[in-house]
């Protein structure tokens, strides 16, 4: 396909500096009408940055920005959205407890006699959502609709204000792989309007799949563009990384020994009369990892509260033969469960505190940091240098404020703690989520070590991908159920999706 | 480096707002000042800081002990009084020679103190209403209480003011302080160890930091709670058991509200982080500021709430000041 | 025992809470935690007086009320949104800097210790057909469907209401969300000084030293009780007026003042009890 109208959106020598990073270095973007543009990058190389700054969240250092071949500067997204530029960024900008018509008019009203006209309202949203099929009830409360739906309220908004350009950051995050069809769906109909998009992603399937054109970012600047249908998978990987990667390395098989964990009828009642986890159960051996694939929201969050203890829930959990149920947290770690949360900001560490403090945690209690009542200083210090060395964990020094390592490092500090225990059973959850493809290697080599040491572990993860790769068994989650079990040789891309989405039989 | 300019500039900024609100009540802003300093640190000023350091480093102390958690104790006041009430019962009714009185009266004041903190905890725990709220509440039937015990039961029958009767049970005192100051002092050093080597002083510094990581972590959330607000209230009572004993050695309605010992010694422990050394400097700090707020009275006719607002003044500059020094420390 | 005076001194006894409490529950919606409400109706009550005595007019005496609480509040304002504060430690400084400020100037203005009261000193006086009730009594009333219409039909309660459940997403659709932080803040100020001017020159007229005594926590807790509506708040806050007119009923059958003192806090927080437990049922595990 030849560029129609070059120049739709054209960005120029971009620079853009943060306090000790150069995160665009005069970065080049041209994007034509109607084109589907990825924009692809690892963590931190500088595509959600170049995005906010043309969305008028941050001011270039350097460069300049053409609309249409019309030079613009943006002091503010409440600009950008007035010149056309819309974007969705990750993690939505929603408001749970307003309604779908609320968040989409939301800055922009219509108004009548000075009060809200919400017939007004109602009408031109309830119109967007028919053209667009998006399938959506304008009077709904945005808190009680599913992920998938709340990104098409996103897109919702910036159908509203006439968007021209759509920015859409990491959209698929979040979408079982059938959504994701739906949504590319949406975006080649945008496309056929001659609406610009801007996919920014690190999934090359998905890059390939819907995309006219692609430019890759590496540390800052531009490492690879051109038209997608000239690109490789692998070439792309390269072009990210800056070296050869291995796609879809699959860790070989462990061997399993004595069932280690056992989870029987779990359940935890919902809202409505449907369960959030639903009847559950699961065994996990020695030596074994198996893998709880499925799409946020269908009940992970509440299978690791059941198994932590930060739930209350019916069934039994039985540990190394101890049953857990009705423990403390605190006495199921003692009994033998170790625990990598799914969000290490908020659950997995303290940010304000130190890297040493952080890695003391769950140790305190006991020798060797404990003698006769006491903390012992250098025992803390000793304990948290031989985590840092072992797991290679880059900071400025034991002292460092956690939340100013990288996030691979953090995960890695926290994986470092967690493991040390020895416990012979492993939660872990989303481990790879943030982190760059050289710690997600590192950190893949761990968790297979330590399986082949003989400890079990569970895996819950979002990332299909990382479930093949790692697990010796694949469970699927959906609606709270498990809907389905793979061996290893059954496990793929195309059937584990297929029960993800709820198809499976 | 950075935290002594941090400090810096508040204190110079309340300095000189407090110099303007002087002169525009015609007075000489240095004499002034200079008559805070002395009054304050001089040979004759020094034991009234000393006097009021108790009771604002004891409340510091008292309400930094949870703080160091993220929880707020709002009912010092009620748990203060409580204690003064109690001690002051036991003194007045409990037959014995004077030191084993005075010695149970303590005991009263730390009892009542802790059982009504430990009050709010449970709230709290069982019937979720937020400390923040419970403590409050709690505070104003406390004092109510200790109004009408004093008004009645517990009146002095020969005056018409709202007074105990004397107690004859007394802490002995040395060059007008009274020698609770030890007992105050104690308190801080347990609370410096206990914060800075134990593992219970670290797990209630992991909750400060990062509740939802400390319950991730086992942190038992609901016994911290209570642990923590009843030695807060325990301390608050001892405060309260400490000045009951002390001149003028009887309860006086109000005696201990007025001079707002407790939002004093609260601000105190906020600004210093809770910290065991950090509350007792600045509590330390402002008794000062009031003790030669007294000072500069007597000798410039200046009246003494002029330091009650210059304390408000740098602490509103430093809770400012502190907000420049977050974000500094969020960006690095 | 409840008869109509009982209702009409609960009315009084209301006023200056609910002023405060939808000063408060506003704050709230736009996410801002404000705890100087104590203080903001002492400054009030502070500014009313010396108002209404140098002019002779007692609505005069509000226009200083009102501006000198919202003056007040800039602290809280200026401090927390430029600044970054803790809201809690200004919110406390705030307090304590009320009750220093007014306890300094009643002696230097007025010259006296205590307490401030002149047979002269011109009250708000009889406004309708309830006696003993301001004009005043009936804006807080007007206020509270005012506000609501306001948070719930008008563009900038919607805005207000994101600003307060998620800036970043507010601030990312256009709304600056500074704007809207201080607008809550002064117009709380404001709203703090009508209720100290009722408390000051309403059924009486005089200023005493920490005259609010407590007034403006209560309204904390009515915030938190009403769940930052403006109905709820009013509720919350004619629970406690209930309580507090009630609580006098009591001291005429010979209970001591101090019961009475007791009960709206004891009532409160039994209130609070009962919605958080009604709260629990109605959620899973």
């Amino acid at each position: 396909m030849t560029r129609p109208n070059p120049d739709a959106v054209s960005l120029r020598g971009i620079v853009k500096r943060f306090p000790g990073v150069l995160a665009n270095d005069h970065v080049d973007l041209d994007v034509g009408r109607g084109e589907i543009h990825a924009l692809m990058g690892e963590n931190g190389a500088g595509k959600s940055t170049l995005m906010s700054v043309l969305y008028g969240l941050h001011r270039p250092d350097e460069g300049t920005i053409s609309l249409h071949g019309k030079e613009v500067s943006f002091g503010s997204p409440a600009q950008a959205i007035d010149a056309g530029v819309g974007m969705v960024q990750q993690g939505f900008a929603l408001f749970g407890e307003l309604t779908v018509t609320e968040n989409v008019v939301f800055g922009s009203e219509p108004t009548r006699r000075g009060l809200l006209d919400r017939k007004a309202a109602t009408a031109r949203v309830t119109e967007l959502i028919e053209r667009h099929e998006l399938r959506l009830r304008p009077g709904d409360r945005v808190r009680d609709l599913p992920v998938g739906l709340r990104q098409r309220v996103e897109i919702l908004k910036l159908l509203y204000r006439d968007a021209g350009v759509l920015i859409l950051d990491e959209p698929t995050a979040v979408l079982t792989p059938p959504e994701t069809e739906r949504l590319f769906g949406v975006l080649r109909a945008l496309a056929a309007e001659d609406r610009t998009i801007l996919l920014v992603s690190h999934k090359l399937q998905e890059v390939l799949a819907v995309s006219d054109h692609v430019t890759v970012l590496r540390d800052g600047r531009v490492s690879a563009r051109g038209r997608t249908a000239d690109q490789t998978a692998a070439g792309l990987a390269a072009a990210m990384t800056g070296r050869e990667v291995d796609l879809d390395r699959v860790h070989p098989a462990g061997t399993p020994g004595e069932t280690v964990f056992e989870a029987r009828s779990l359940t935890v009642p919902g809202v409505e009369g449907k369960p959030l986890l639903d009847d559950v159960s699961l065994t996990v051996c020695a030596g074994e990892i198996v893998g709880v694939a499925g799409v946020a929201g269908n009940g992970q969050a509440e299978l690791s509260g059941a198994i932590t203890g930060l739930l209350k829930t019916g069934g039994t959990i039985v540990l190394n033969g101890q049953s857990l149920d009705g423990l403390s947290v605190r006495a199921r770690r003692d009994a033998g469960l170790a625990h990598v949360p799914e969000d290490r900001a908020e659950v997995g560490s303290a940010p304000t505190a130190g890297l040493r403090e952080n890695l003391a945690v769950g140790f305190h209690r006991k020798r060797p940091l404990v003698r006769k009542g006491f903390l012992r200083r250098k025992a803390i210090d000793d304990h948290a240098s031989a985590i840092i060395e072992d797991y290679d964990v880059r900071a400025s020094g034991p002292a460092a404020a956690m939340g100013t390592l990288s996030g691979g490092n953090q995960q890695k500090a926290i994986f470092g703690r967690e493991l040390t225990h020895d416990a012979p059973f492993l939660l872990v959850e989303q481990p790879t989520r943030g982190v760059d493809v050289g710690a997600i290697e590192n950190i893949h080599a761990r968790l297979v070590a330590h399986r082949d040491a003989g400890h079990a572990v569970l895996l819950i993860s979002a990332e299909l991908s990382e479930i093949l790769a790692l697990s010796d068994r694949v469970l699927v989650l959906f609606e709270g159920r498990i809907v389905a079990e793979f061996t290893k040789d059954e496990a793929d891309q195309h059937t584990v999706g297929l029960a993800m989405a709820g198809g499976a039989g | 480096m950075s935290r002594v300019r941090l400090i810096a500039v508040p204190v110079a900024a309340a300095l000189v707002l407090g110099a303007i609100l002087l002169l525009a009540t015609g007075t000489d802003p240095l004499a002034a000042y200079g008559a805070i300093v002395s009054g304050a640190f001089g040979p004759d000023g020094i034991g009234d800081t000393l006097a009021y350091a108790v009771p604002v480093a004891g409340m510091a102390t008292a309400l930094a002990i949870p703080l160091r958690a993220g929880m707020v104790n709002l009912g010092g006041e009620g748990q203060l009084v409580l204690g003064a009430i109690s001690a002051l019962a036991v003194g007045l009714y409990v037959p014995g020679p004077g030191p084993v009185k005075v010695i149970l009266a303590l005991l009263a004041g730390v009892v009542a103190g802790a059982a009504y903190a430990a009050l709010a905890a449970v709230c709290e725990n069982r019937l979720g209403v937020p400390l923040l709220i419970s403590t409050l509440l709690l505070s104003y039937p406390a004092m109510s209480l200790a109004g009408y015990l004093v008004r009645f039961p517990l009146k002095d029958a020969g005056s018409s003011l709202p007074q105990s009767p004397q107690l004859s049970a007394r802490l002995p005192e040395i060059d007008g302080v009274t020698t609770g100051i030890f007992l105050v002092v104690a308190v801080i050093a347990v609370y410096a160890v206990i914060d800075a080597r134990t593992p219970a002083g670290f797990e209630t510094k992991v909750t400060g930091w990062a509740p939802r990581f400390a319950a991730y972590a086992g942190i038992d959330r609901p016994k911290l709670t209570l642990r923590l607000l009843a030695a807060s209230g325990g301390t608050a009572g001892l405060v309260g058991a400490i000045a009951v004993l002390g001149f003028p050695y009887r309860f006086i309605d109000g005696a201990l509200i007025t001079p707002q010992y407790t939002w004093i010694g609260l601000l105190a422990a906020l600004l210093a982080g809770a910290s065991p050394l950090g509350t007792l400097l600045a509590a330390v700090f402002f008794a000062a500021l009031t003790s030669g707020g007294f000072a500069m009275e007597r000798a410039t006719q200046v009246p003494r709430e002029l330091t009650a607002v210059l304390q408000a003044v740098l602490i509103i500059f430093l809770a400012a000041t502190s907000g420049v020094f977050k974000r500094k420390a969020k960006r690095a | 025992m409840i008869d109509a005076s009982l209702f009409s001194s609960a009315l009084t006894a209301l006023t200056p809470i609910l002023f405060a409490a939808l000063a408060g529950a506003l704050c709230q919606r736009a996410g801002v935690f404000n705890i100087s409400l104590e203080g903001s109706l002492l400054v009030g009550c502070f500014g009313a007086v010396a108002g209404s005595w140098y002019t002779g007019s007692a609505w005069i005496g509000v226009v200083v009320a009102v501006i000198a609480a919202t003056a007040y509040s800039l602290i809280l304002a200026i401090g927390s949104i430029i600044f970054d504060g803790d809201p809690i430690v200004l919110g406390v400084a705030s307090n304590l800097l009320a009750v220093g400020l007014t306890s300094f100037l009643i002696r230097t203005v007025f010259g006296t210790e205590g307490s401030f009261s002149d047979p002269s000193l011109q009250g708000l006086g009889q406004f309708g057909p309830i006696p003993g009730q301001s004009l005043l009594v009936y804006l807080s009333w007007l206020a509270v469907p005012a506000l609501a219409v306001l948070l719930y039909r008008h563009p900038w309660g919607l805005r207000l209401r994101g600003v307060g459940e998620r800036p970043e997403a507010a601030s990312s659709l256009g709304v600056n969300v500074t704007k809207y932080r201080y607008g809550v803040i002064l117009a709380g100020g404001a709203l703090c000084g009508l209720g100290g001017a009722q408390l000051a020159l309403g059924s009486v007229t005089l200023f005493a030293e920490n005259m609010t005594a407590g007034r403006g926590w209560i309204a904390v807790v009515a915030v938190m009780l009403g769940r930052a509506h403006p109905l709820g708040v009013l509720l919350a806050a004619l629970l406690f007026g209930l309580a507090e007119a009630f609580g006098f009923r009591l001291q005429g059958i010979g209970l001591p003042q101090q019961a009475t003192d007791a009960a709206p806090y004891v009532v409160t927080l039994v209130a609070l009890f009962l919605s958080n437990v009604k709260r629990k049922k109605g959620q899973p595990a």
